[in-house]
Parts: C-alpha cells; sequence; structure tokens
C-alpha cells in the first residue's frame, strides 16, 4: 500500500499581510466602492461614473453580480434554496472570473479607467460571515486584480439598516442571511448578518488600503471629497478625452 | 515532498490548532501522520480545515476514487463494481463530473459553446463538484454508503493546471474537500486512449483534445499533446497524493480483479470472488 501523504499547501489563518501595491502591468486604473447595503456606495459611485462620463473619460463600469453566465444557475439556487456557504461563494468567484477576464483584464490592458460596484471584498467580508475560512477566499479570489483605490462607504449599522428595510417591502431569504439561521425574524437576521459584514470590512482598513468614507455625510458634499480623492490618486488626463489634431 | 520544493507552509494535514508557529506545525504534522497509520485522527479525512459545517467524526461511510483521462475505462470499472459492491451487501452512490443539480446543466452549456474562460471554466467545475460533495456525498458518507467517483478533485486540478492555473491555488480550492479513502489511478498512453475514444464516439471532442488551447490543428495531435500534459500533471499528483496507480490497458477484467482487491481489504470483504451479472457481460473484455 502506498503511503498517502498529501502535501496541499496550508498557508497561514492570519489576517493577511498589507496587501501589495498594484502592480503597474497594464496602463488602465481600477476603482472599487465597498461597503454593506445601505452604506451610501452606489450613489457617490453612480454620481462619480455620471461625473466622468460627461467629461468624455475612457470609463467602464461594472458591478458585482451582473454578469449573464451564472444568472441562471444563482437563480436556481436561492429559488430552492440549495446554496451552502461554499457553493454560494464558488458560484461569485466564477461570476467574478467571467467578469475579470472578459471585461476588466481587457479593459484594463486597453487603458481603461474602470470603476466597480462591490469587488472582491464583498465577498471576503460576506462569505466569512456566513462561515467561510478567510483564508480559503483569499486564496480563491487571488487572480483579480489588485485596485488602484478602494473607496470603503461606512454608516452606523443602524442607520444602513434602516435605509434598507424602510425602502424594501420584503428582504430576500440570502440577502437577509436566512441560510445561517441566526434568527427567524428576517428583520433581525438581516441585520445581525449585515453587522457580521460591517465588522469584516472594518478588519480590512488597514489590510486592504481602503480609503474611509463617511456615509453619513451630505451626498453632494461627500461626492466632492471623493472626486478629490480620485484626482488625487489618479492622473485622470490618461483616461481624458484625446484632443482632436 | 511537491515538485516545487515544500515550503514550510506545506503540512500534510491541514492548519495546526495553534496557529502557525514553527513548533506547533512540525506537532501538528506529527500527529497527522501517526493519525493517518493509527486512522485515528478524524481531521485528516480533510486535506485542510474541513468544509463549514460539516463533523468529520459522523462520516462512516468509505470514499473510492477512480481517476484516468477519457478511454481510460473508468465508466466501465465504475459500473462493474457497483455491481460488484451491491452484491455484497454494501450500498453505494456514485458522483462524477457536471452531474450536479446546481450547474450541471450549466456548465454543458458552457462547453458547448466554447467562449468561456478558463478560471471560469474551473471555478464552474469547481461549484458543481462542492454542489454534489455536500449535498450528495457527504449525507452518503453519513448514512455509511461506499462512495465511487468517476473522477475527482485531481481531474480538475490537473485540466486547469495545463491552462496556467496555479497549482498551489488550485489545491488552496480543494483543500476543504474531502480526503479520499483510496484513489485509483488508471493510467493510459494517450494513443490508446485516442483508439478507445474514437472507437467509441467516431469522432473527438473539442475539449478533449483541448482544442482551446491551440496545441496543434490537427486533431489527433493535438488530443495526444493535451492529454500528455494532462498525464504529466498526473504524474505529479499521483506522488503527491499518493495514487494507487494501475495499467488501464490491461482487460477490463484483469483492471477489474486488482481493484476488487484493494477495496476488499480497505472494507474488509473476505471474498473477492465475482462474474459481472447478464446486464453487464457486455463490458466483461
Amino acid at each position: 500500500m502506498a503511503t498517502i501523504t498529501p502535501e496541499i499547501p496550508v498557508l497561514t489563518d492570519e489576517a493577511p499581510e498589507k496587501a501589495a501595491a498594484p502592480k503597474r502591468e497594464y496602463p488602465g486604473a481600477l476603482v472599487v466602492v465597498e461597503g454593506i447595503d445601505g452604506s451610501g456606495k452606489s450613489t457617490q459611485l453612480y454620481l462619480l461614473k455620471r461625473w466622468l462620463e460627461i467629461g468624455g473619460y475612457r470609463i467602464h463600469f461594472t458591478e458585482w453580480n451582473s454578469s449573464p453566465l451564472v444568472k441562471s444557475a444563482t437563480r436556481r439556487g436561492k429559488q430552492r434554496r440549495l446554496l451552502t456557504p461554499t457553493t454560494f461563494s464558488m458560484l461569485h468567484a466564477a461570476d467574478f472570473a467571467d467578469r475579470c477576464e472578459r471585461q476588466i483584464l481587457p479593459l484594463l490592458h486597453g487603458g481603461y479607467l474602470v470603476l466597480a460596484d462591490r469587488y472582491v471584498y464583498t465577498a471576503f467580508a460576506r462569505d466569512a460571515a456566513r462561515g467561510c475560512s478567510p483564508r480559503w477566499l483569499r486564496n480563491l479570489y487571488s487572480f483579480a486584480p489588485v485596485p488602484d483605490i478602494t473607496f470603503y462607504f461606512r454608516a452606523p449599522l443602524d442607520v444602513a439598516v434602516n435605509r434598507i428595510v424602510a425602502g424594501r417591502p420584503k428582504l430576500k431569504y440570502y440577502e437577509a442571511g436566512m441560510d445561517l439561521g441566526i434568527s427567524l425574524d428576517r428583520a433581525e437576521s438581516f441585520r445581525i448578518f449585515q453587522e457580521r459584514i460591517l465588522n469584516n470590512y472594518d478588519q480590512m482598513i488597514e489590510t486592504d488600503r481602503f480609503v474611509l468614507m463617511d456615509g453619513t455625510v451630505r451626498v453632494n458634499k461627500l461626492q466632492k471629497q471623493m472626486r478629490q480623492l480620485l484626482a488625487e490618486k489618479i492622473n485622470l488626463t490618461h483616461f481624458a478625452p484625446k484632443k482632436k489634431k | 515532498m511537491t515538485r516545487n520544493g515544500s515550503s514550510s507552509t506545506d503540512s500534510p494535514n491541514g492548519r495546526s490548532p495553534g496557529g502557525s508557529n514553527g513548533h506547533a506545525k512540525s506537532r501538528a504534522r506529527k500527529s497527522a501522520k501517526k493519525g493517518r497509520n493509527g486512522n485515528s485522527d478524524l481531521l485528516s479525512r480533510f486535506y485542510g480545515i474541513p468544509l463549514p459545517g460539516v463533523k468529520p467524526e459522523e462520516l462512516s461511510g468509505s470514499l473510492i476514487v477512480v481517476e484516468g483521462t477519457d478511454g481510460s475505462g473508468r465508466s466501465t470499472q465504475i459500473s462493474l463494481l457497483t455491481e460488484w459492491l451491491e452484491s455484497e451487501g454494501f450500498a453505494v452512490q456514485t458522483m462524477g463530473l457536471r452531474r450536479s443539480f446546481l450547474v450541471g446543466e450549466d456548465i454543458d452549456a458552457l462547453l458547448a459553446e466554447n467562449t468561456v474562460t478558463r478560471m471560469t471554466l474551473a471555478l464552474m467545475y469547481g461549484t458543481d463538484f462542492f454542489d454534489q460533495l455536500e449535498r450528495r456525498i457527504l449525507p452518503a458518507l453519513r448514512s455509511g454508503l461506499i462512495v465511487l467517483a468517476d473522477r475527482y478533485i485531481f481531474t480538475l486540478i490537473a485540466r486547469a493546471a495545463v491552462r496556467g492555473i496555479g497549482r498551489d491555488y488550485l489545491h488552496g480550492i480543494y483543500e476543504i474537500a474531502l480526503r479520499p479513502d483510496l484513489t485509483f489511478w488508471l493510467n493510459v498512453r494517450p494513443e490508446i486512449a485516442f483508439d478507445r475514444e474514437f472507437k467509441k464516439s467516431q469522432t473527438i471532442s473539442y475539449w478533449e483534445s483541448g482544442r482551446d488551447m491551440s496545441l496543434s490543428n490537427d486533431l489527433f495531435q493535438s488530443f495526444i499533446r493535451y492529454q500528455s500534459l494532462v498525464k504529466r500533471e498526473f504524474e505529479y499528483l499521483s506522488k503527491r497524493h499518493g495514487f494507487i496507480e494501475m495499467d488501464g490497458e490491461g482487460s477490463v477484467s484483469d483492471v477489474n480483479r486488482v481493484l476488487r482487491k484493494r477495496i476488499a481489504s480497505h472494507l474488509g470483504i473476505r471474498s473477492t470472488h465475482y462474474k459481472p451479472s447478464h446486464a453487464l457481460q457486455h463490458l466483461w473484455r
């Protein structure tokens, strides 16, 4: 009998070291917004996108979970409640890989400014809240290009949760984290789930160089800050419309 | 030893409970070794941290994997083994690629289109694998069944690795998978696999010949090169994971006899006598 000596590498389970500075392998740039539901991130990214669009910049906007590739599987899994923390995570990773390989990477190589509403940090925060190992998640998404800037929109839990609950008649099963069996009450389950996600996000502020944005600041004021920070960090002239000679 | 040089982070048996200092690790490694030989370390049923929510001690069944390229005779052997085990009174559950309810059909559709990229395909196969593992295999093992896997994580790792996805990355994904009790590798030369596959379907498929890798415009050349690359990955995996390597070019009955012998000794079955029923007689060559 052959001795069975599998040697699957085991990385450390500690929080990751400071993420490496983005490698400049492409002329494009990647801008990411992250934060829990109701933190105001999508509104702010929308406004940033409009500003850049109107100015004629070379940009592309991409959303988490938007690829048609895995839509049928996600729908099937969610409707029938078949998803486990692992398959939930794998399916989203497959979806992200499709977007990454067919949109994000080609556009970065083509010199675009790519704006992403949620990125891999959403998976790190949310799937870890479901019980997936943080180390396993980091490995799973290690093919993703590191953002040039990640805006982290942070609002107090109550503010964020109330924004969502007020606007939605019914929270969806997975959205509310009902699969975790925390509480039979959807609103209560949602709140606890979001709290776990918020804590996971907070831990990444340092390790992943998040730029902290206060989600309680007035929309137009916050947008002004965001535009300033973007212009400081990224040379926007690279993406500006070319002047006709 | 891994081929790329065993680093200090390599541990055969998941994470050490005390974190990452060197002492804890070497202790964990020692106890893991003892555990395997003494068959008492339940954690060694997983490569690393078990899947969320799984208690290894509940899994009383056995997981037996048959790996091998297309045309290696895997499916034939699994049909025969199923019949033999059932006749011995063991309940059998099978698994294979693209058989999950969650994404099995979606992968078929992706393969038909040929537009899917390598990472997406690798992760869709991974989703398919974990859906079957969690919703079919683990419940079967909890009920004490014998699970016969027609391919396992090794094919998924090999196929992705030949397409340039890192081996460590792939092993990292599957470190939460269940470690098989026995893994058989039916090894056949690519030329023999080609003959068998061609005879079976009168053509050679796009994916089996690795056409997405642009190895050659000639289908035969492409098939041979692709299968040779996969075979090389398997040689590496065989060393790393302790496969029971078998000559897949032997007759069906010869290969089956060896498989029965190894499985019988693992499960404590005394007799390995078996004659296929009338329904399976056509496979017995």
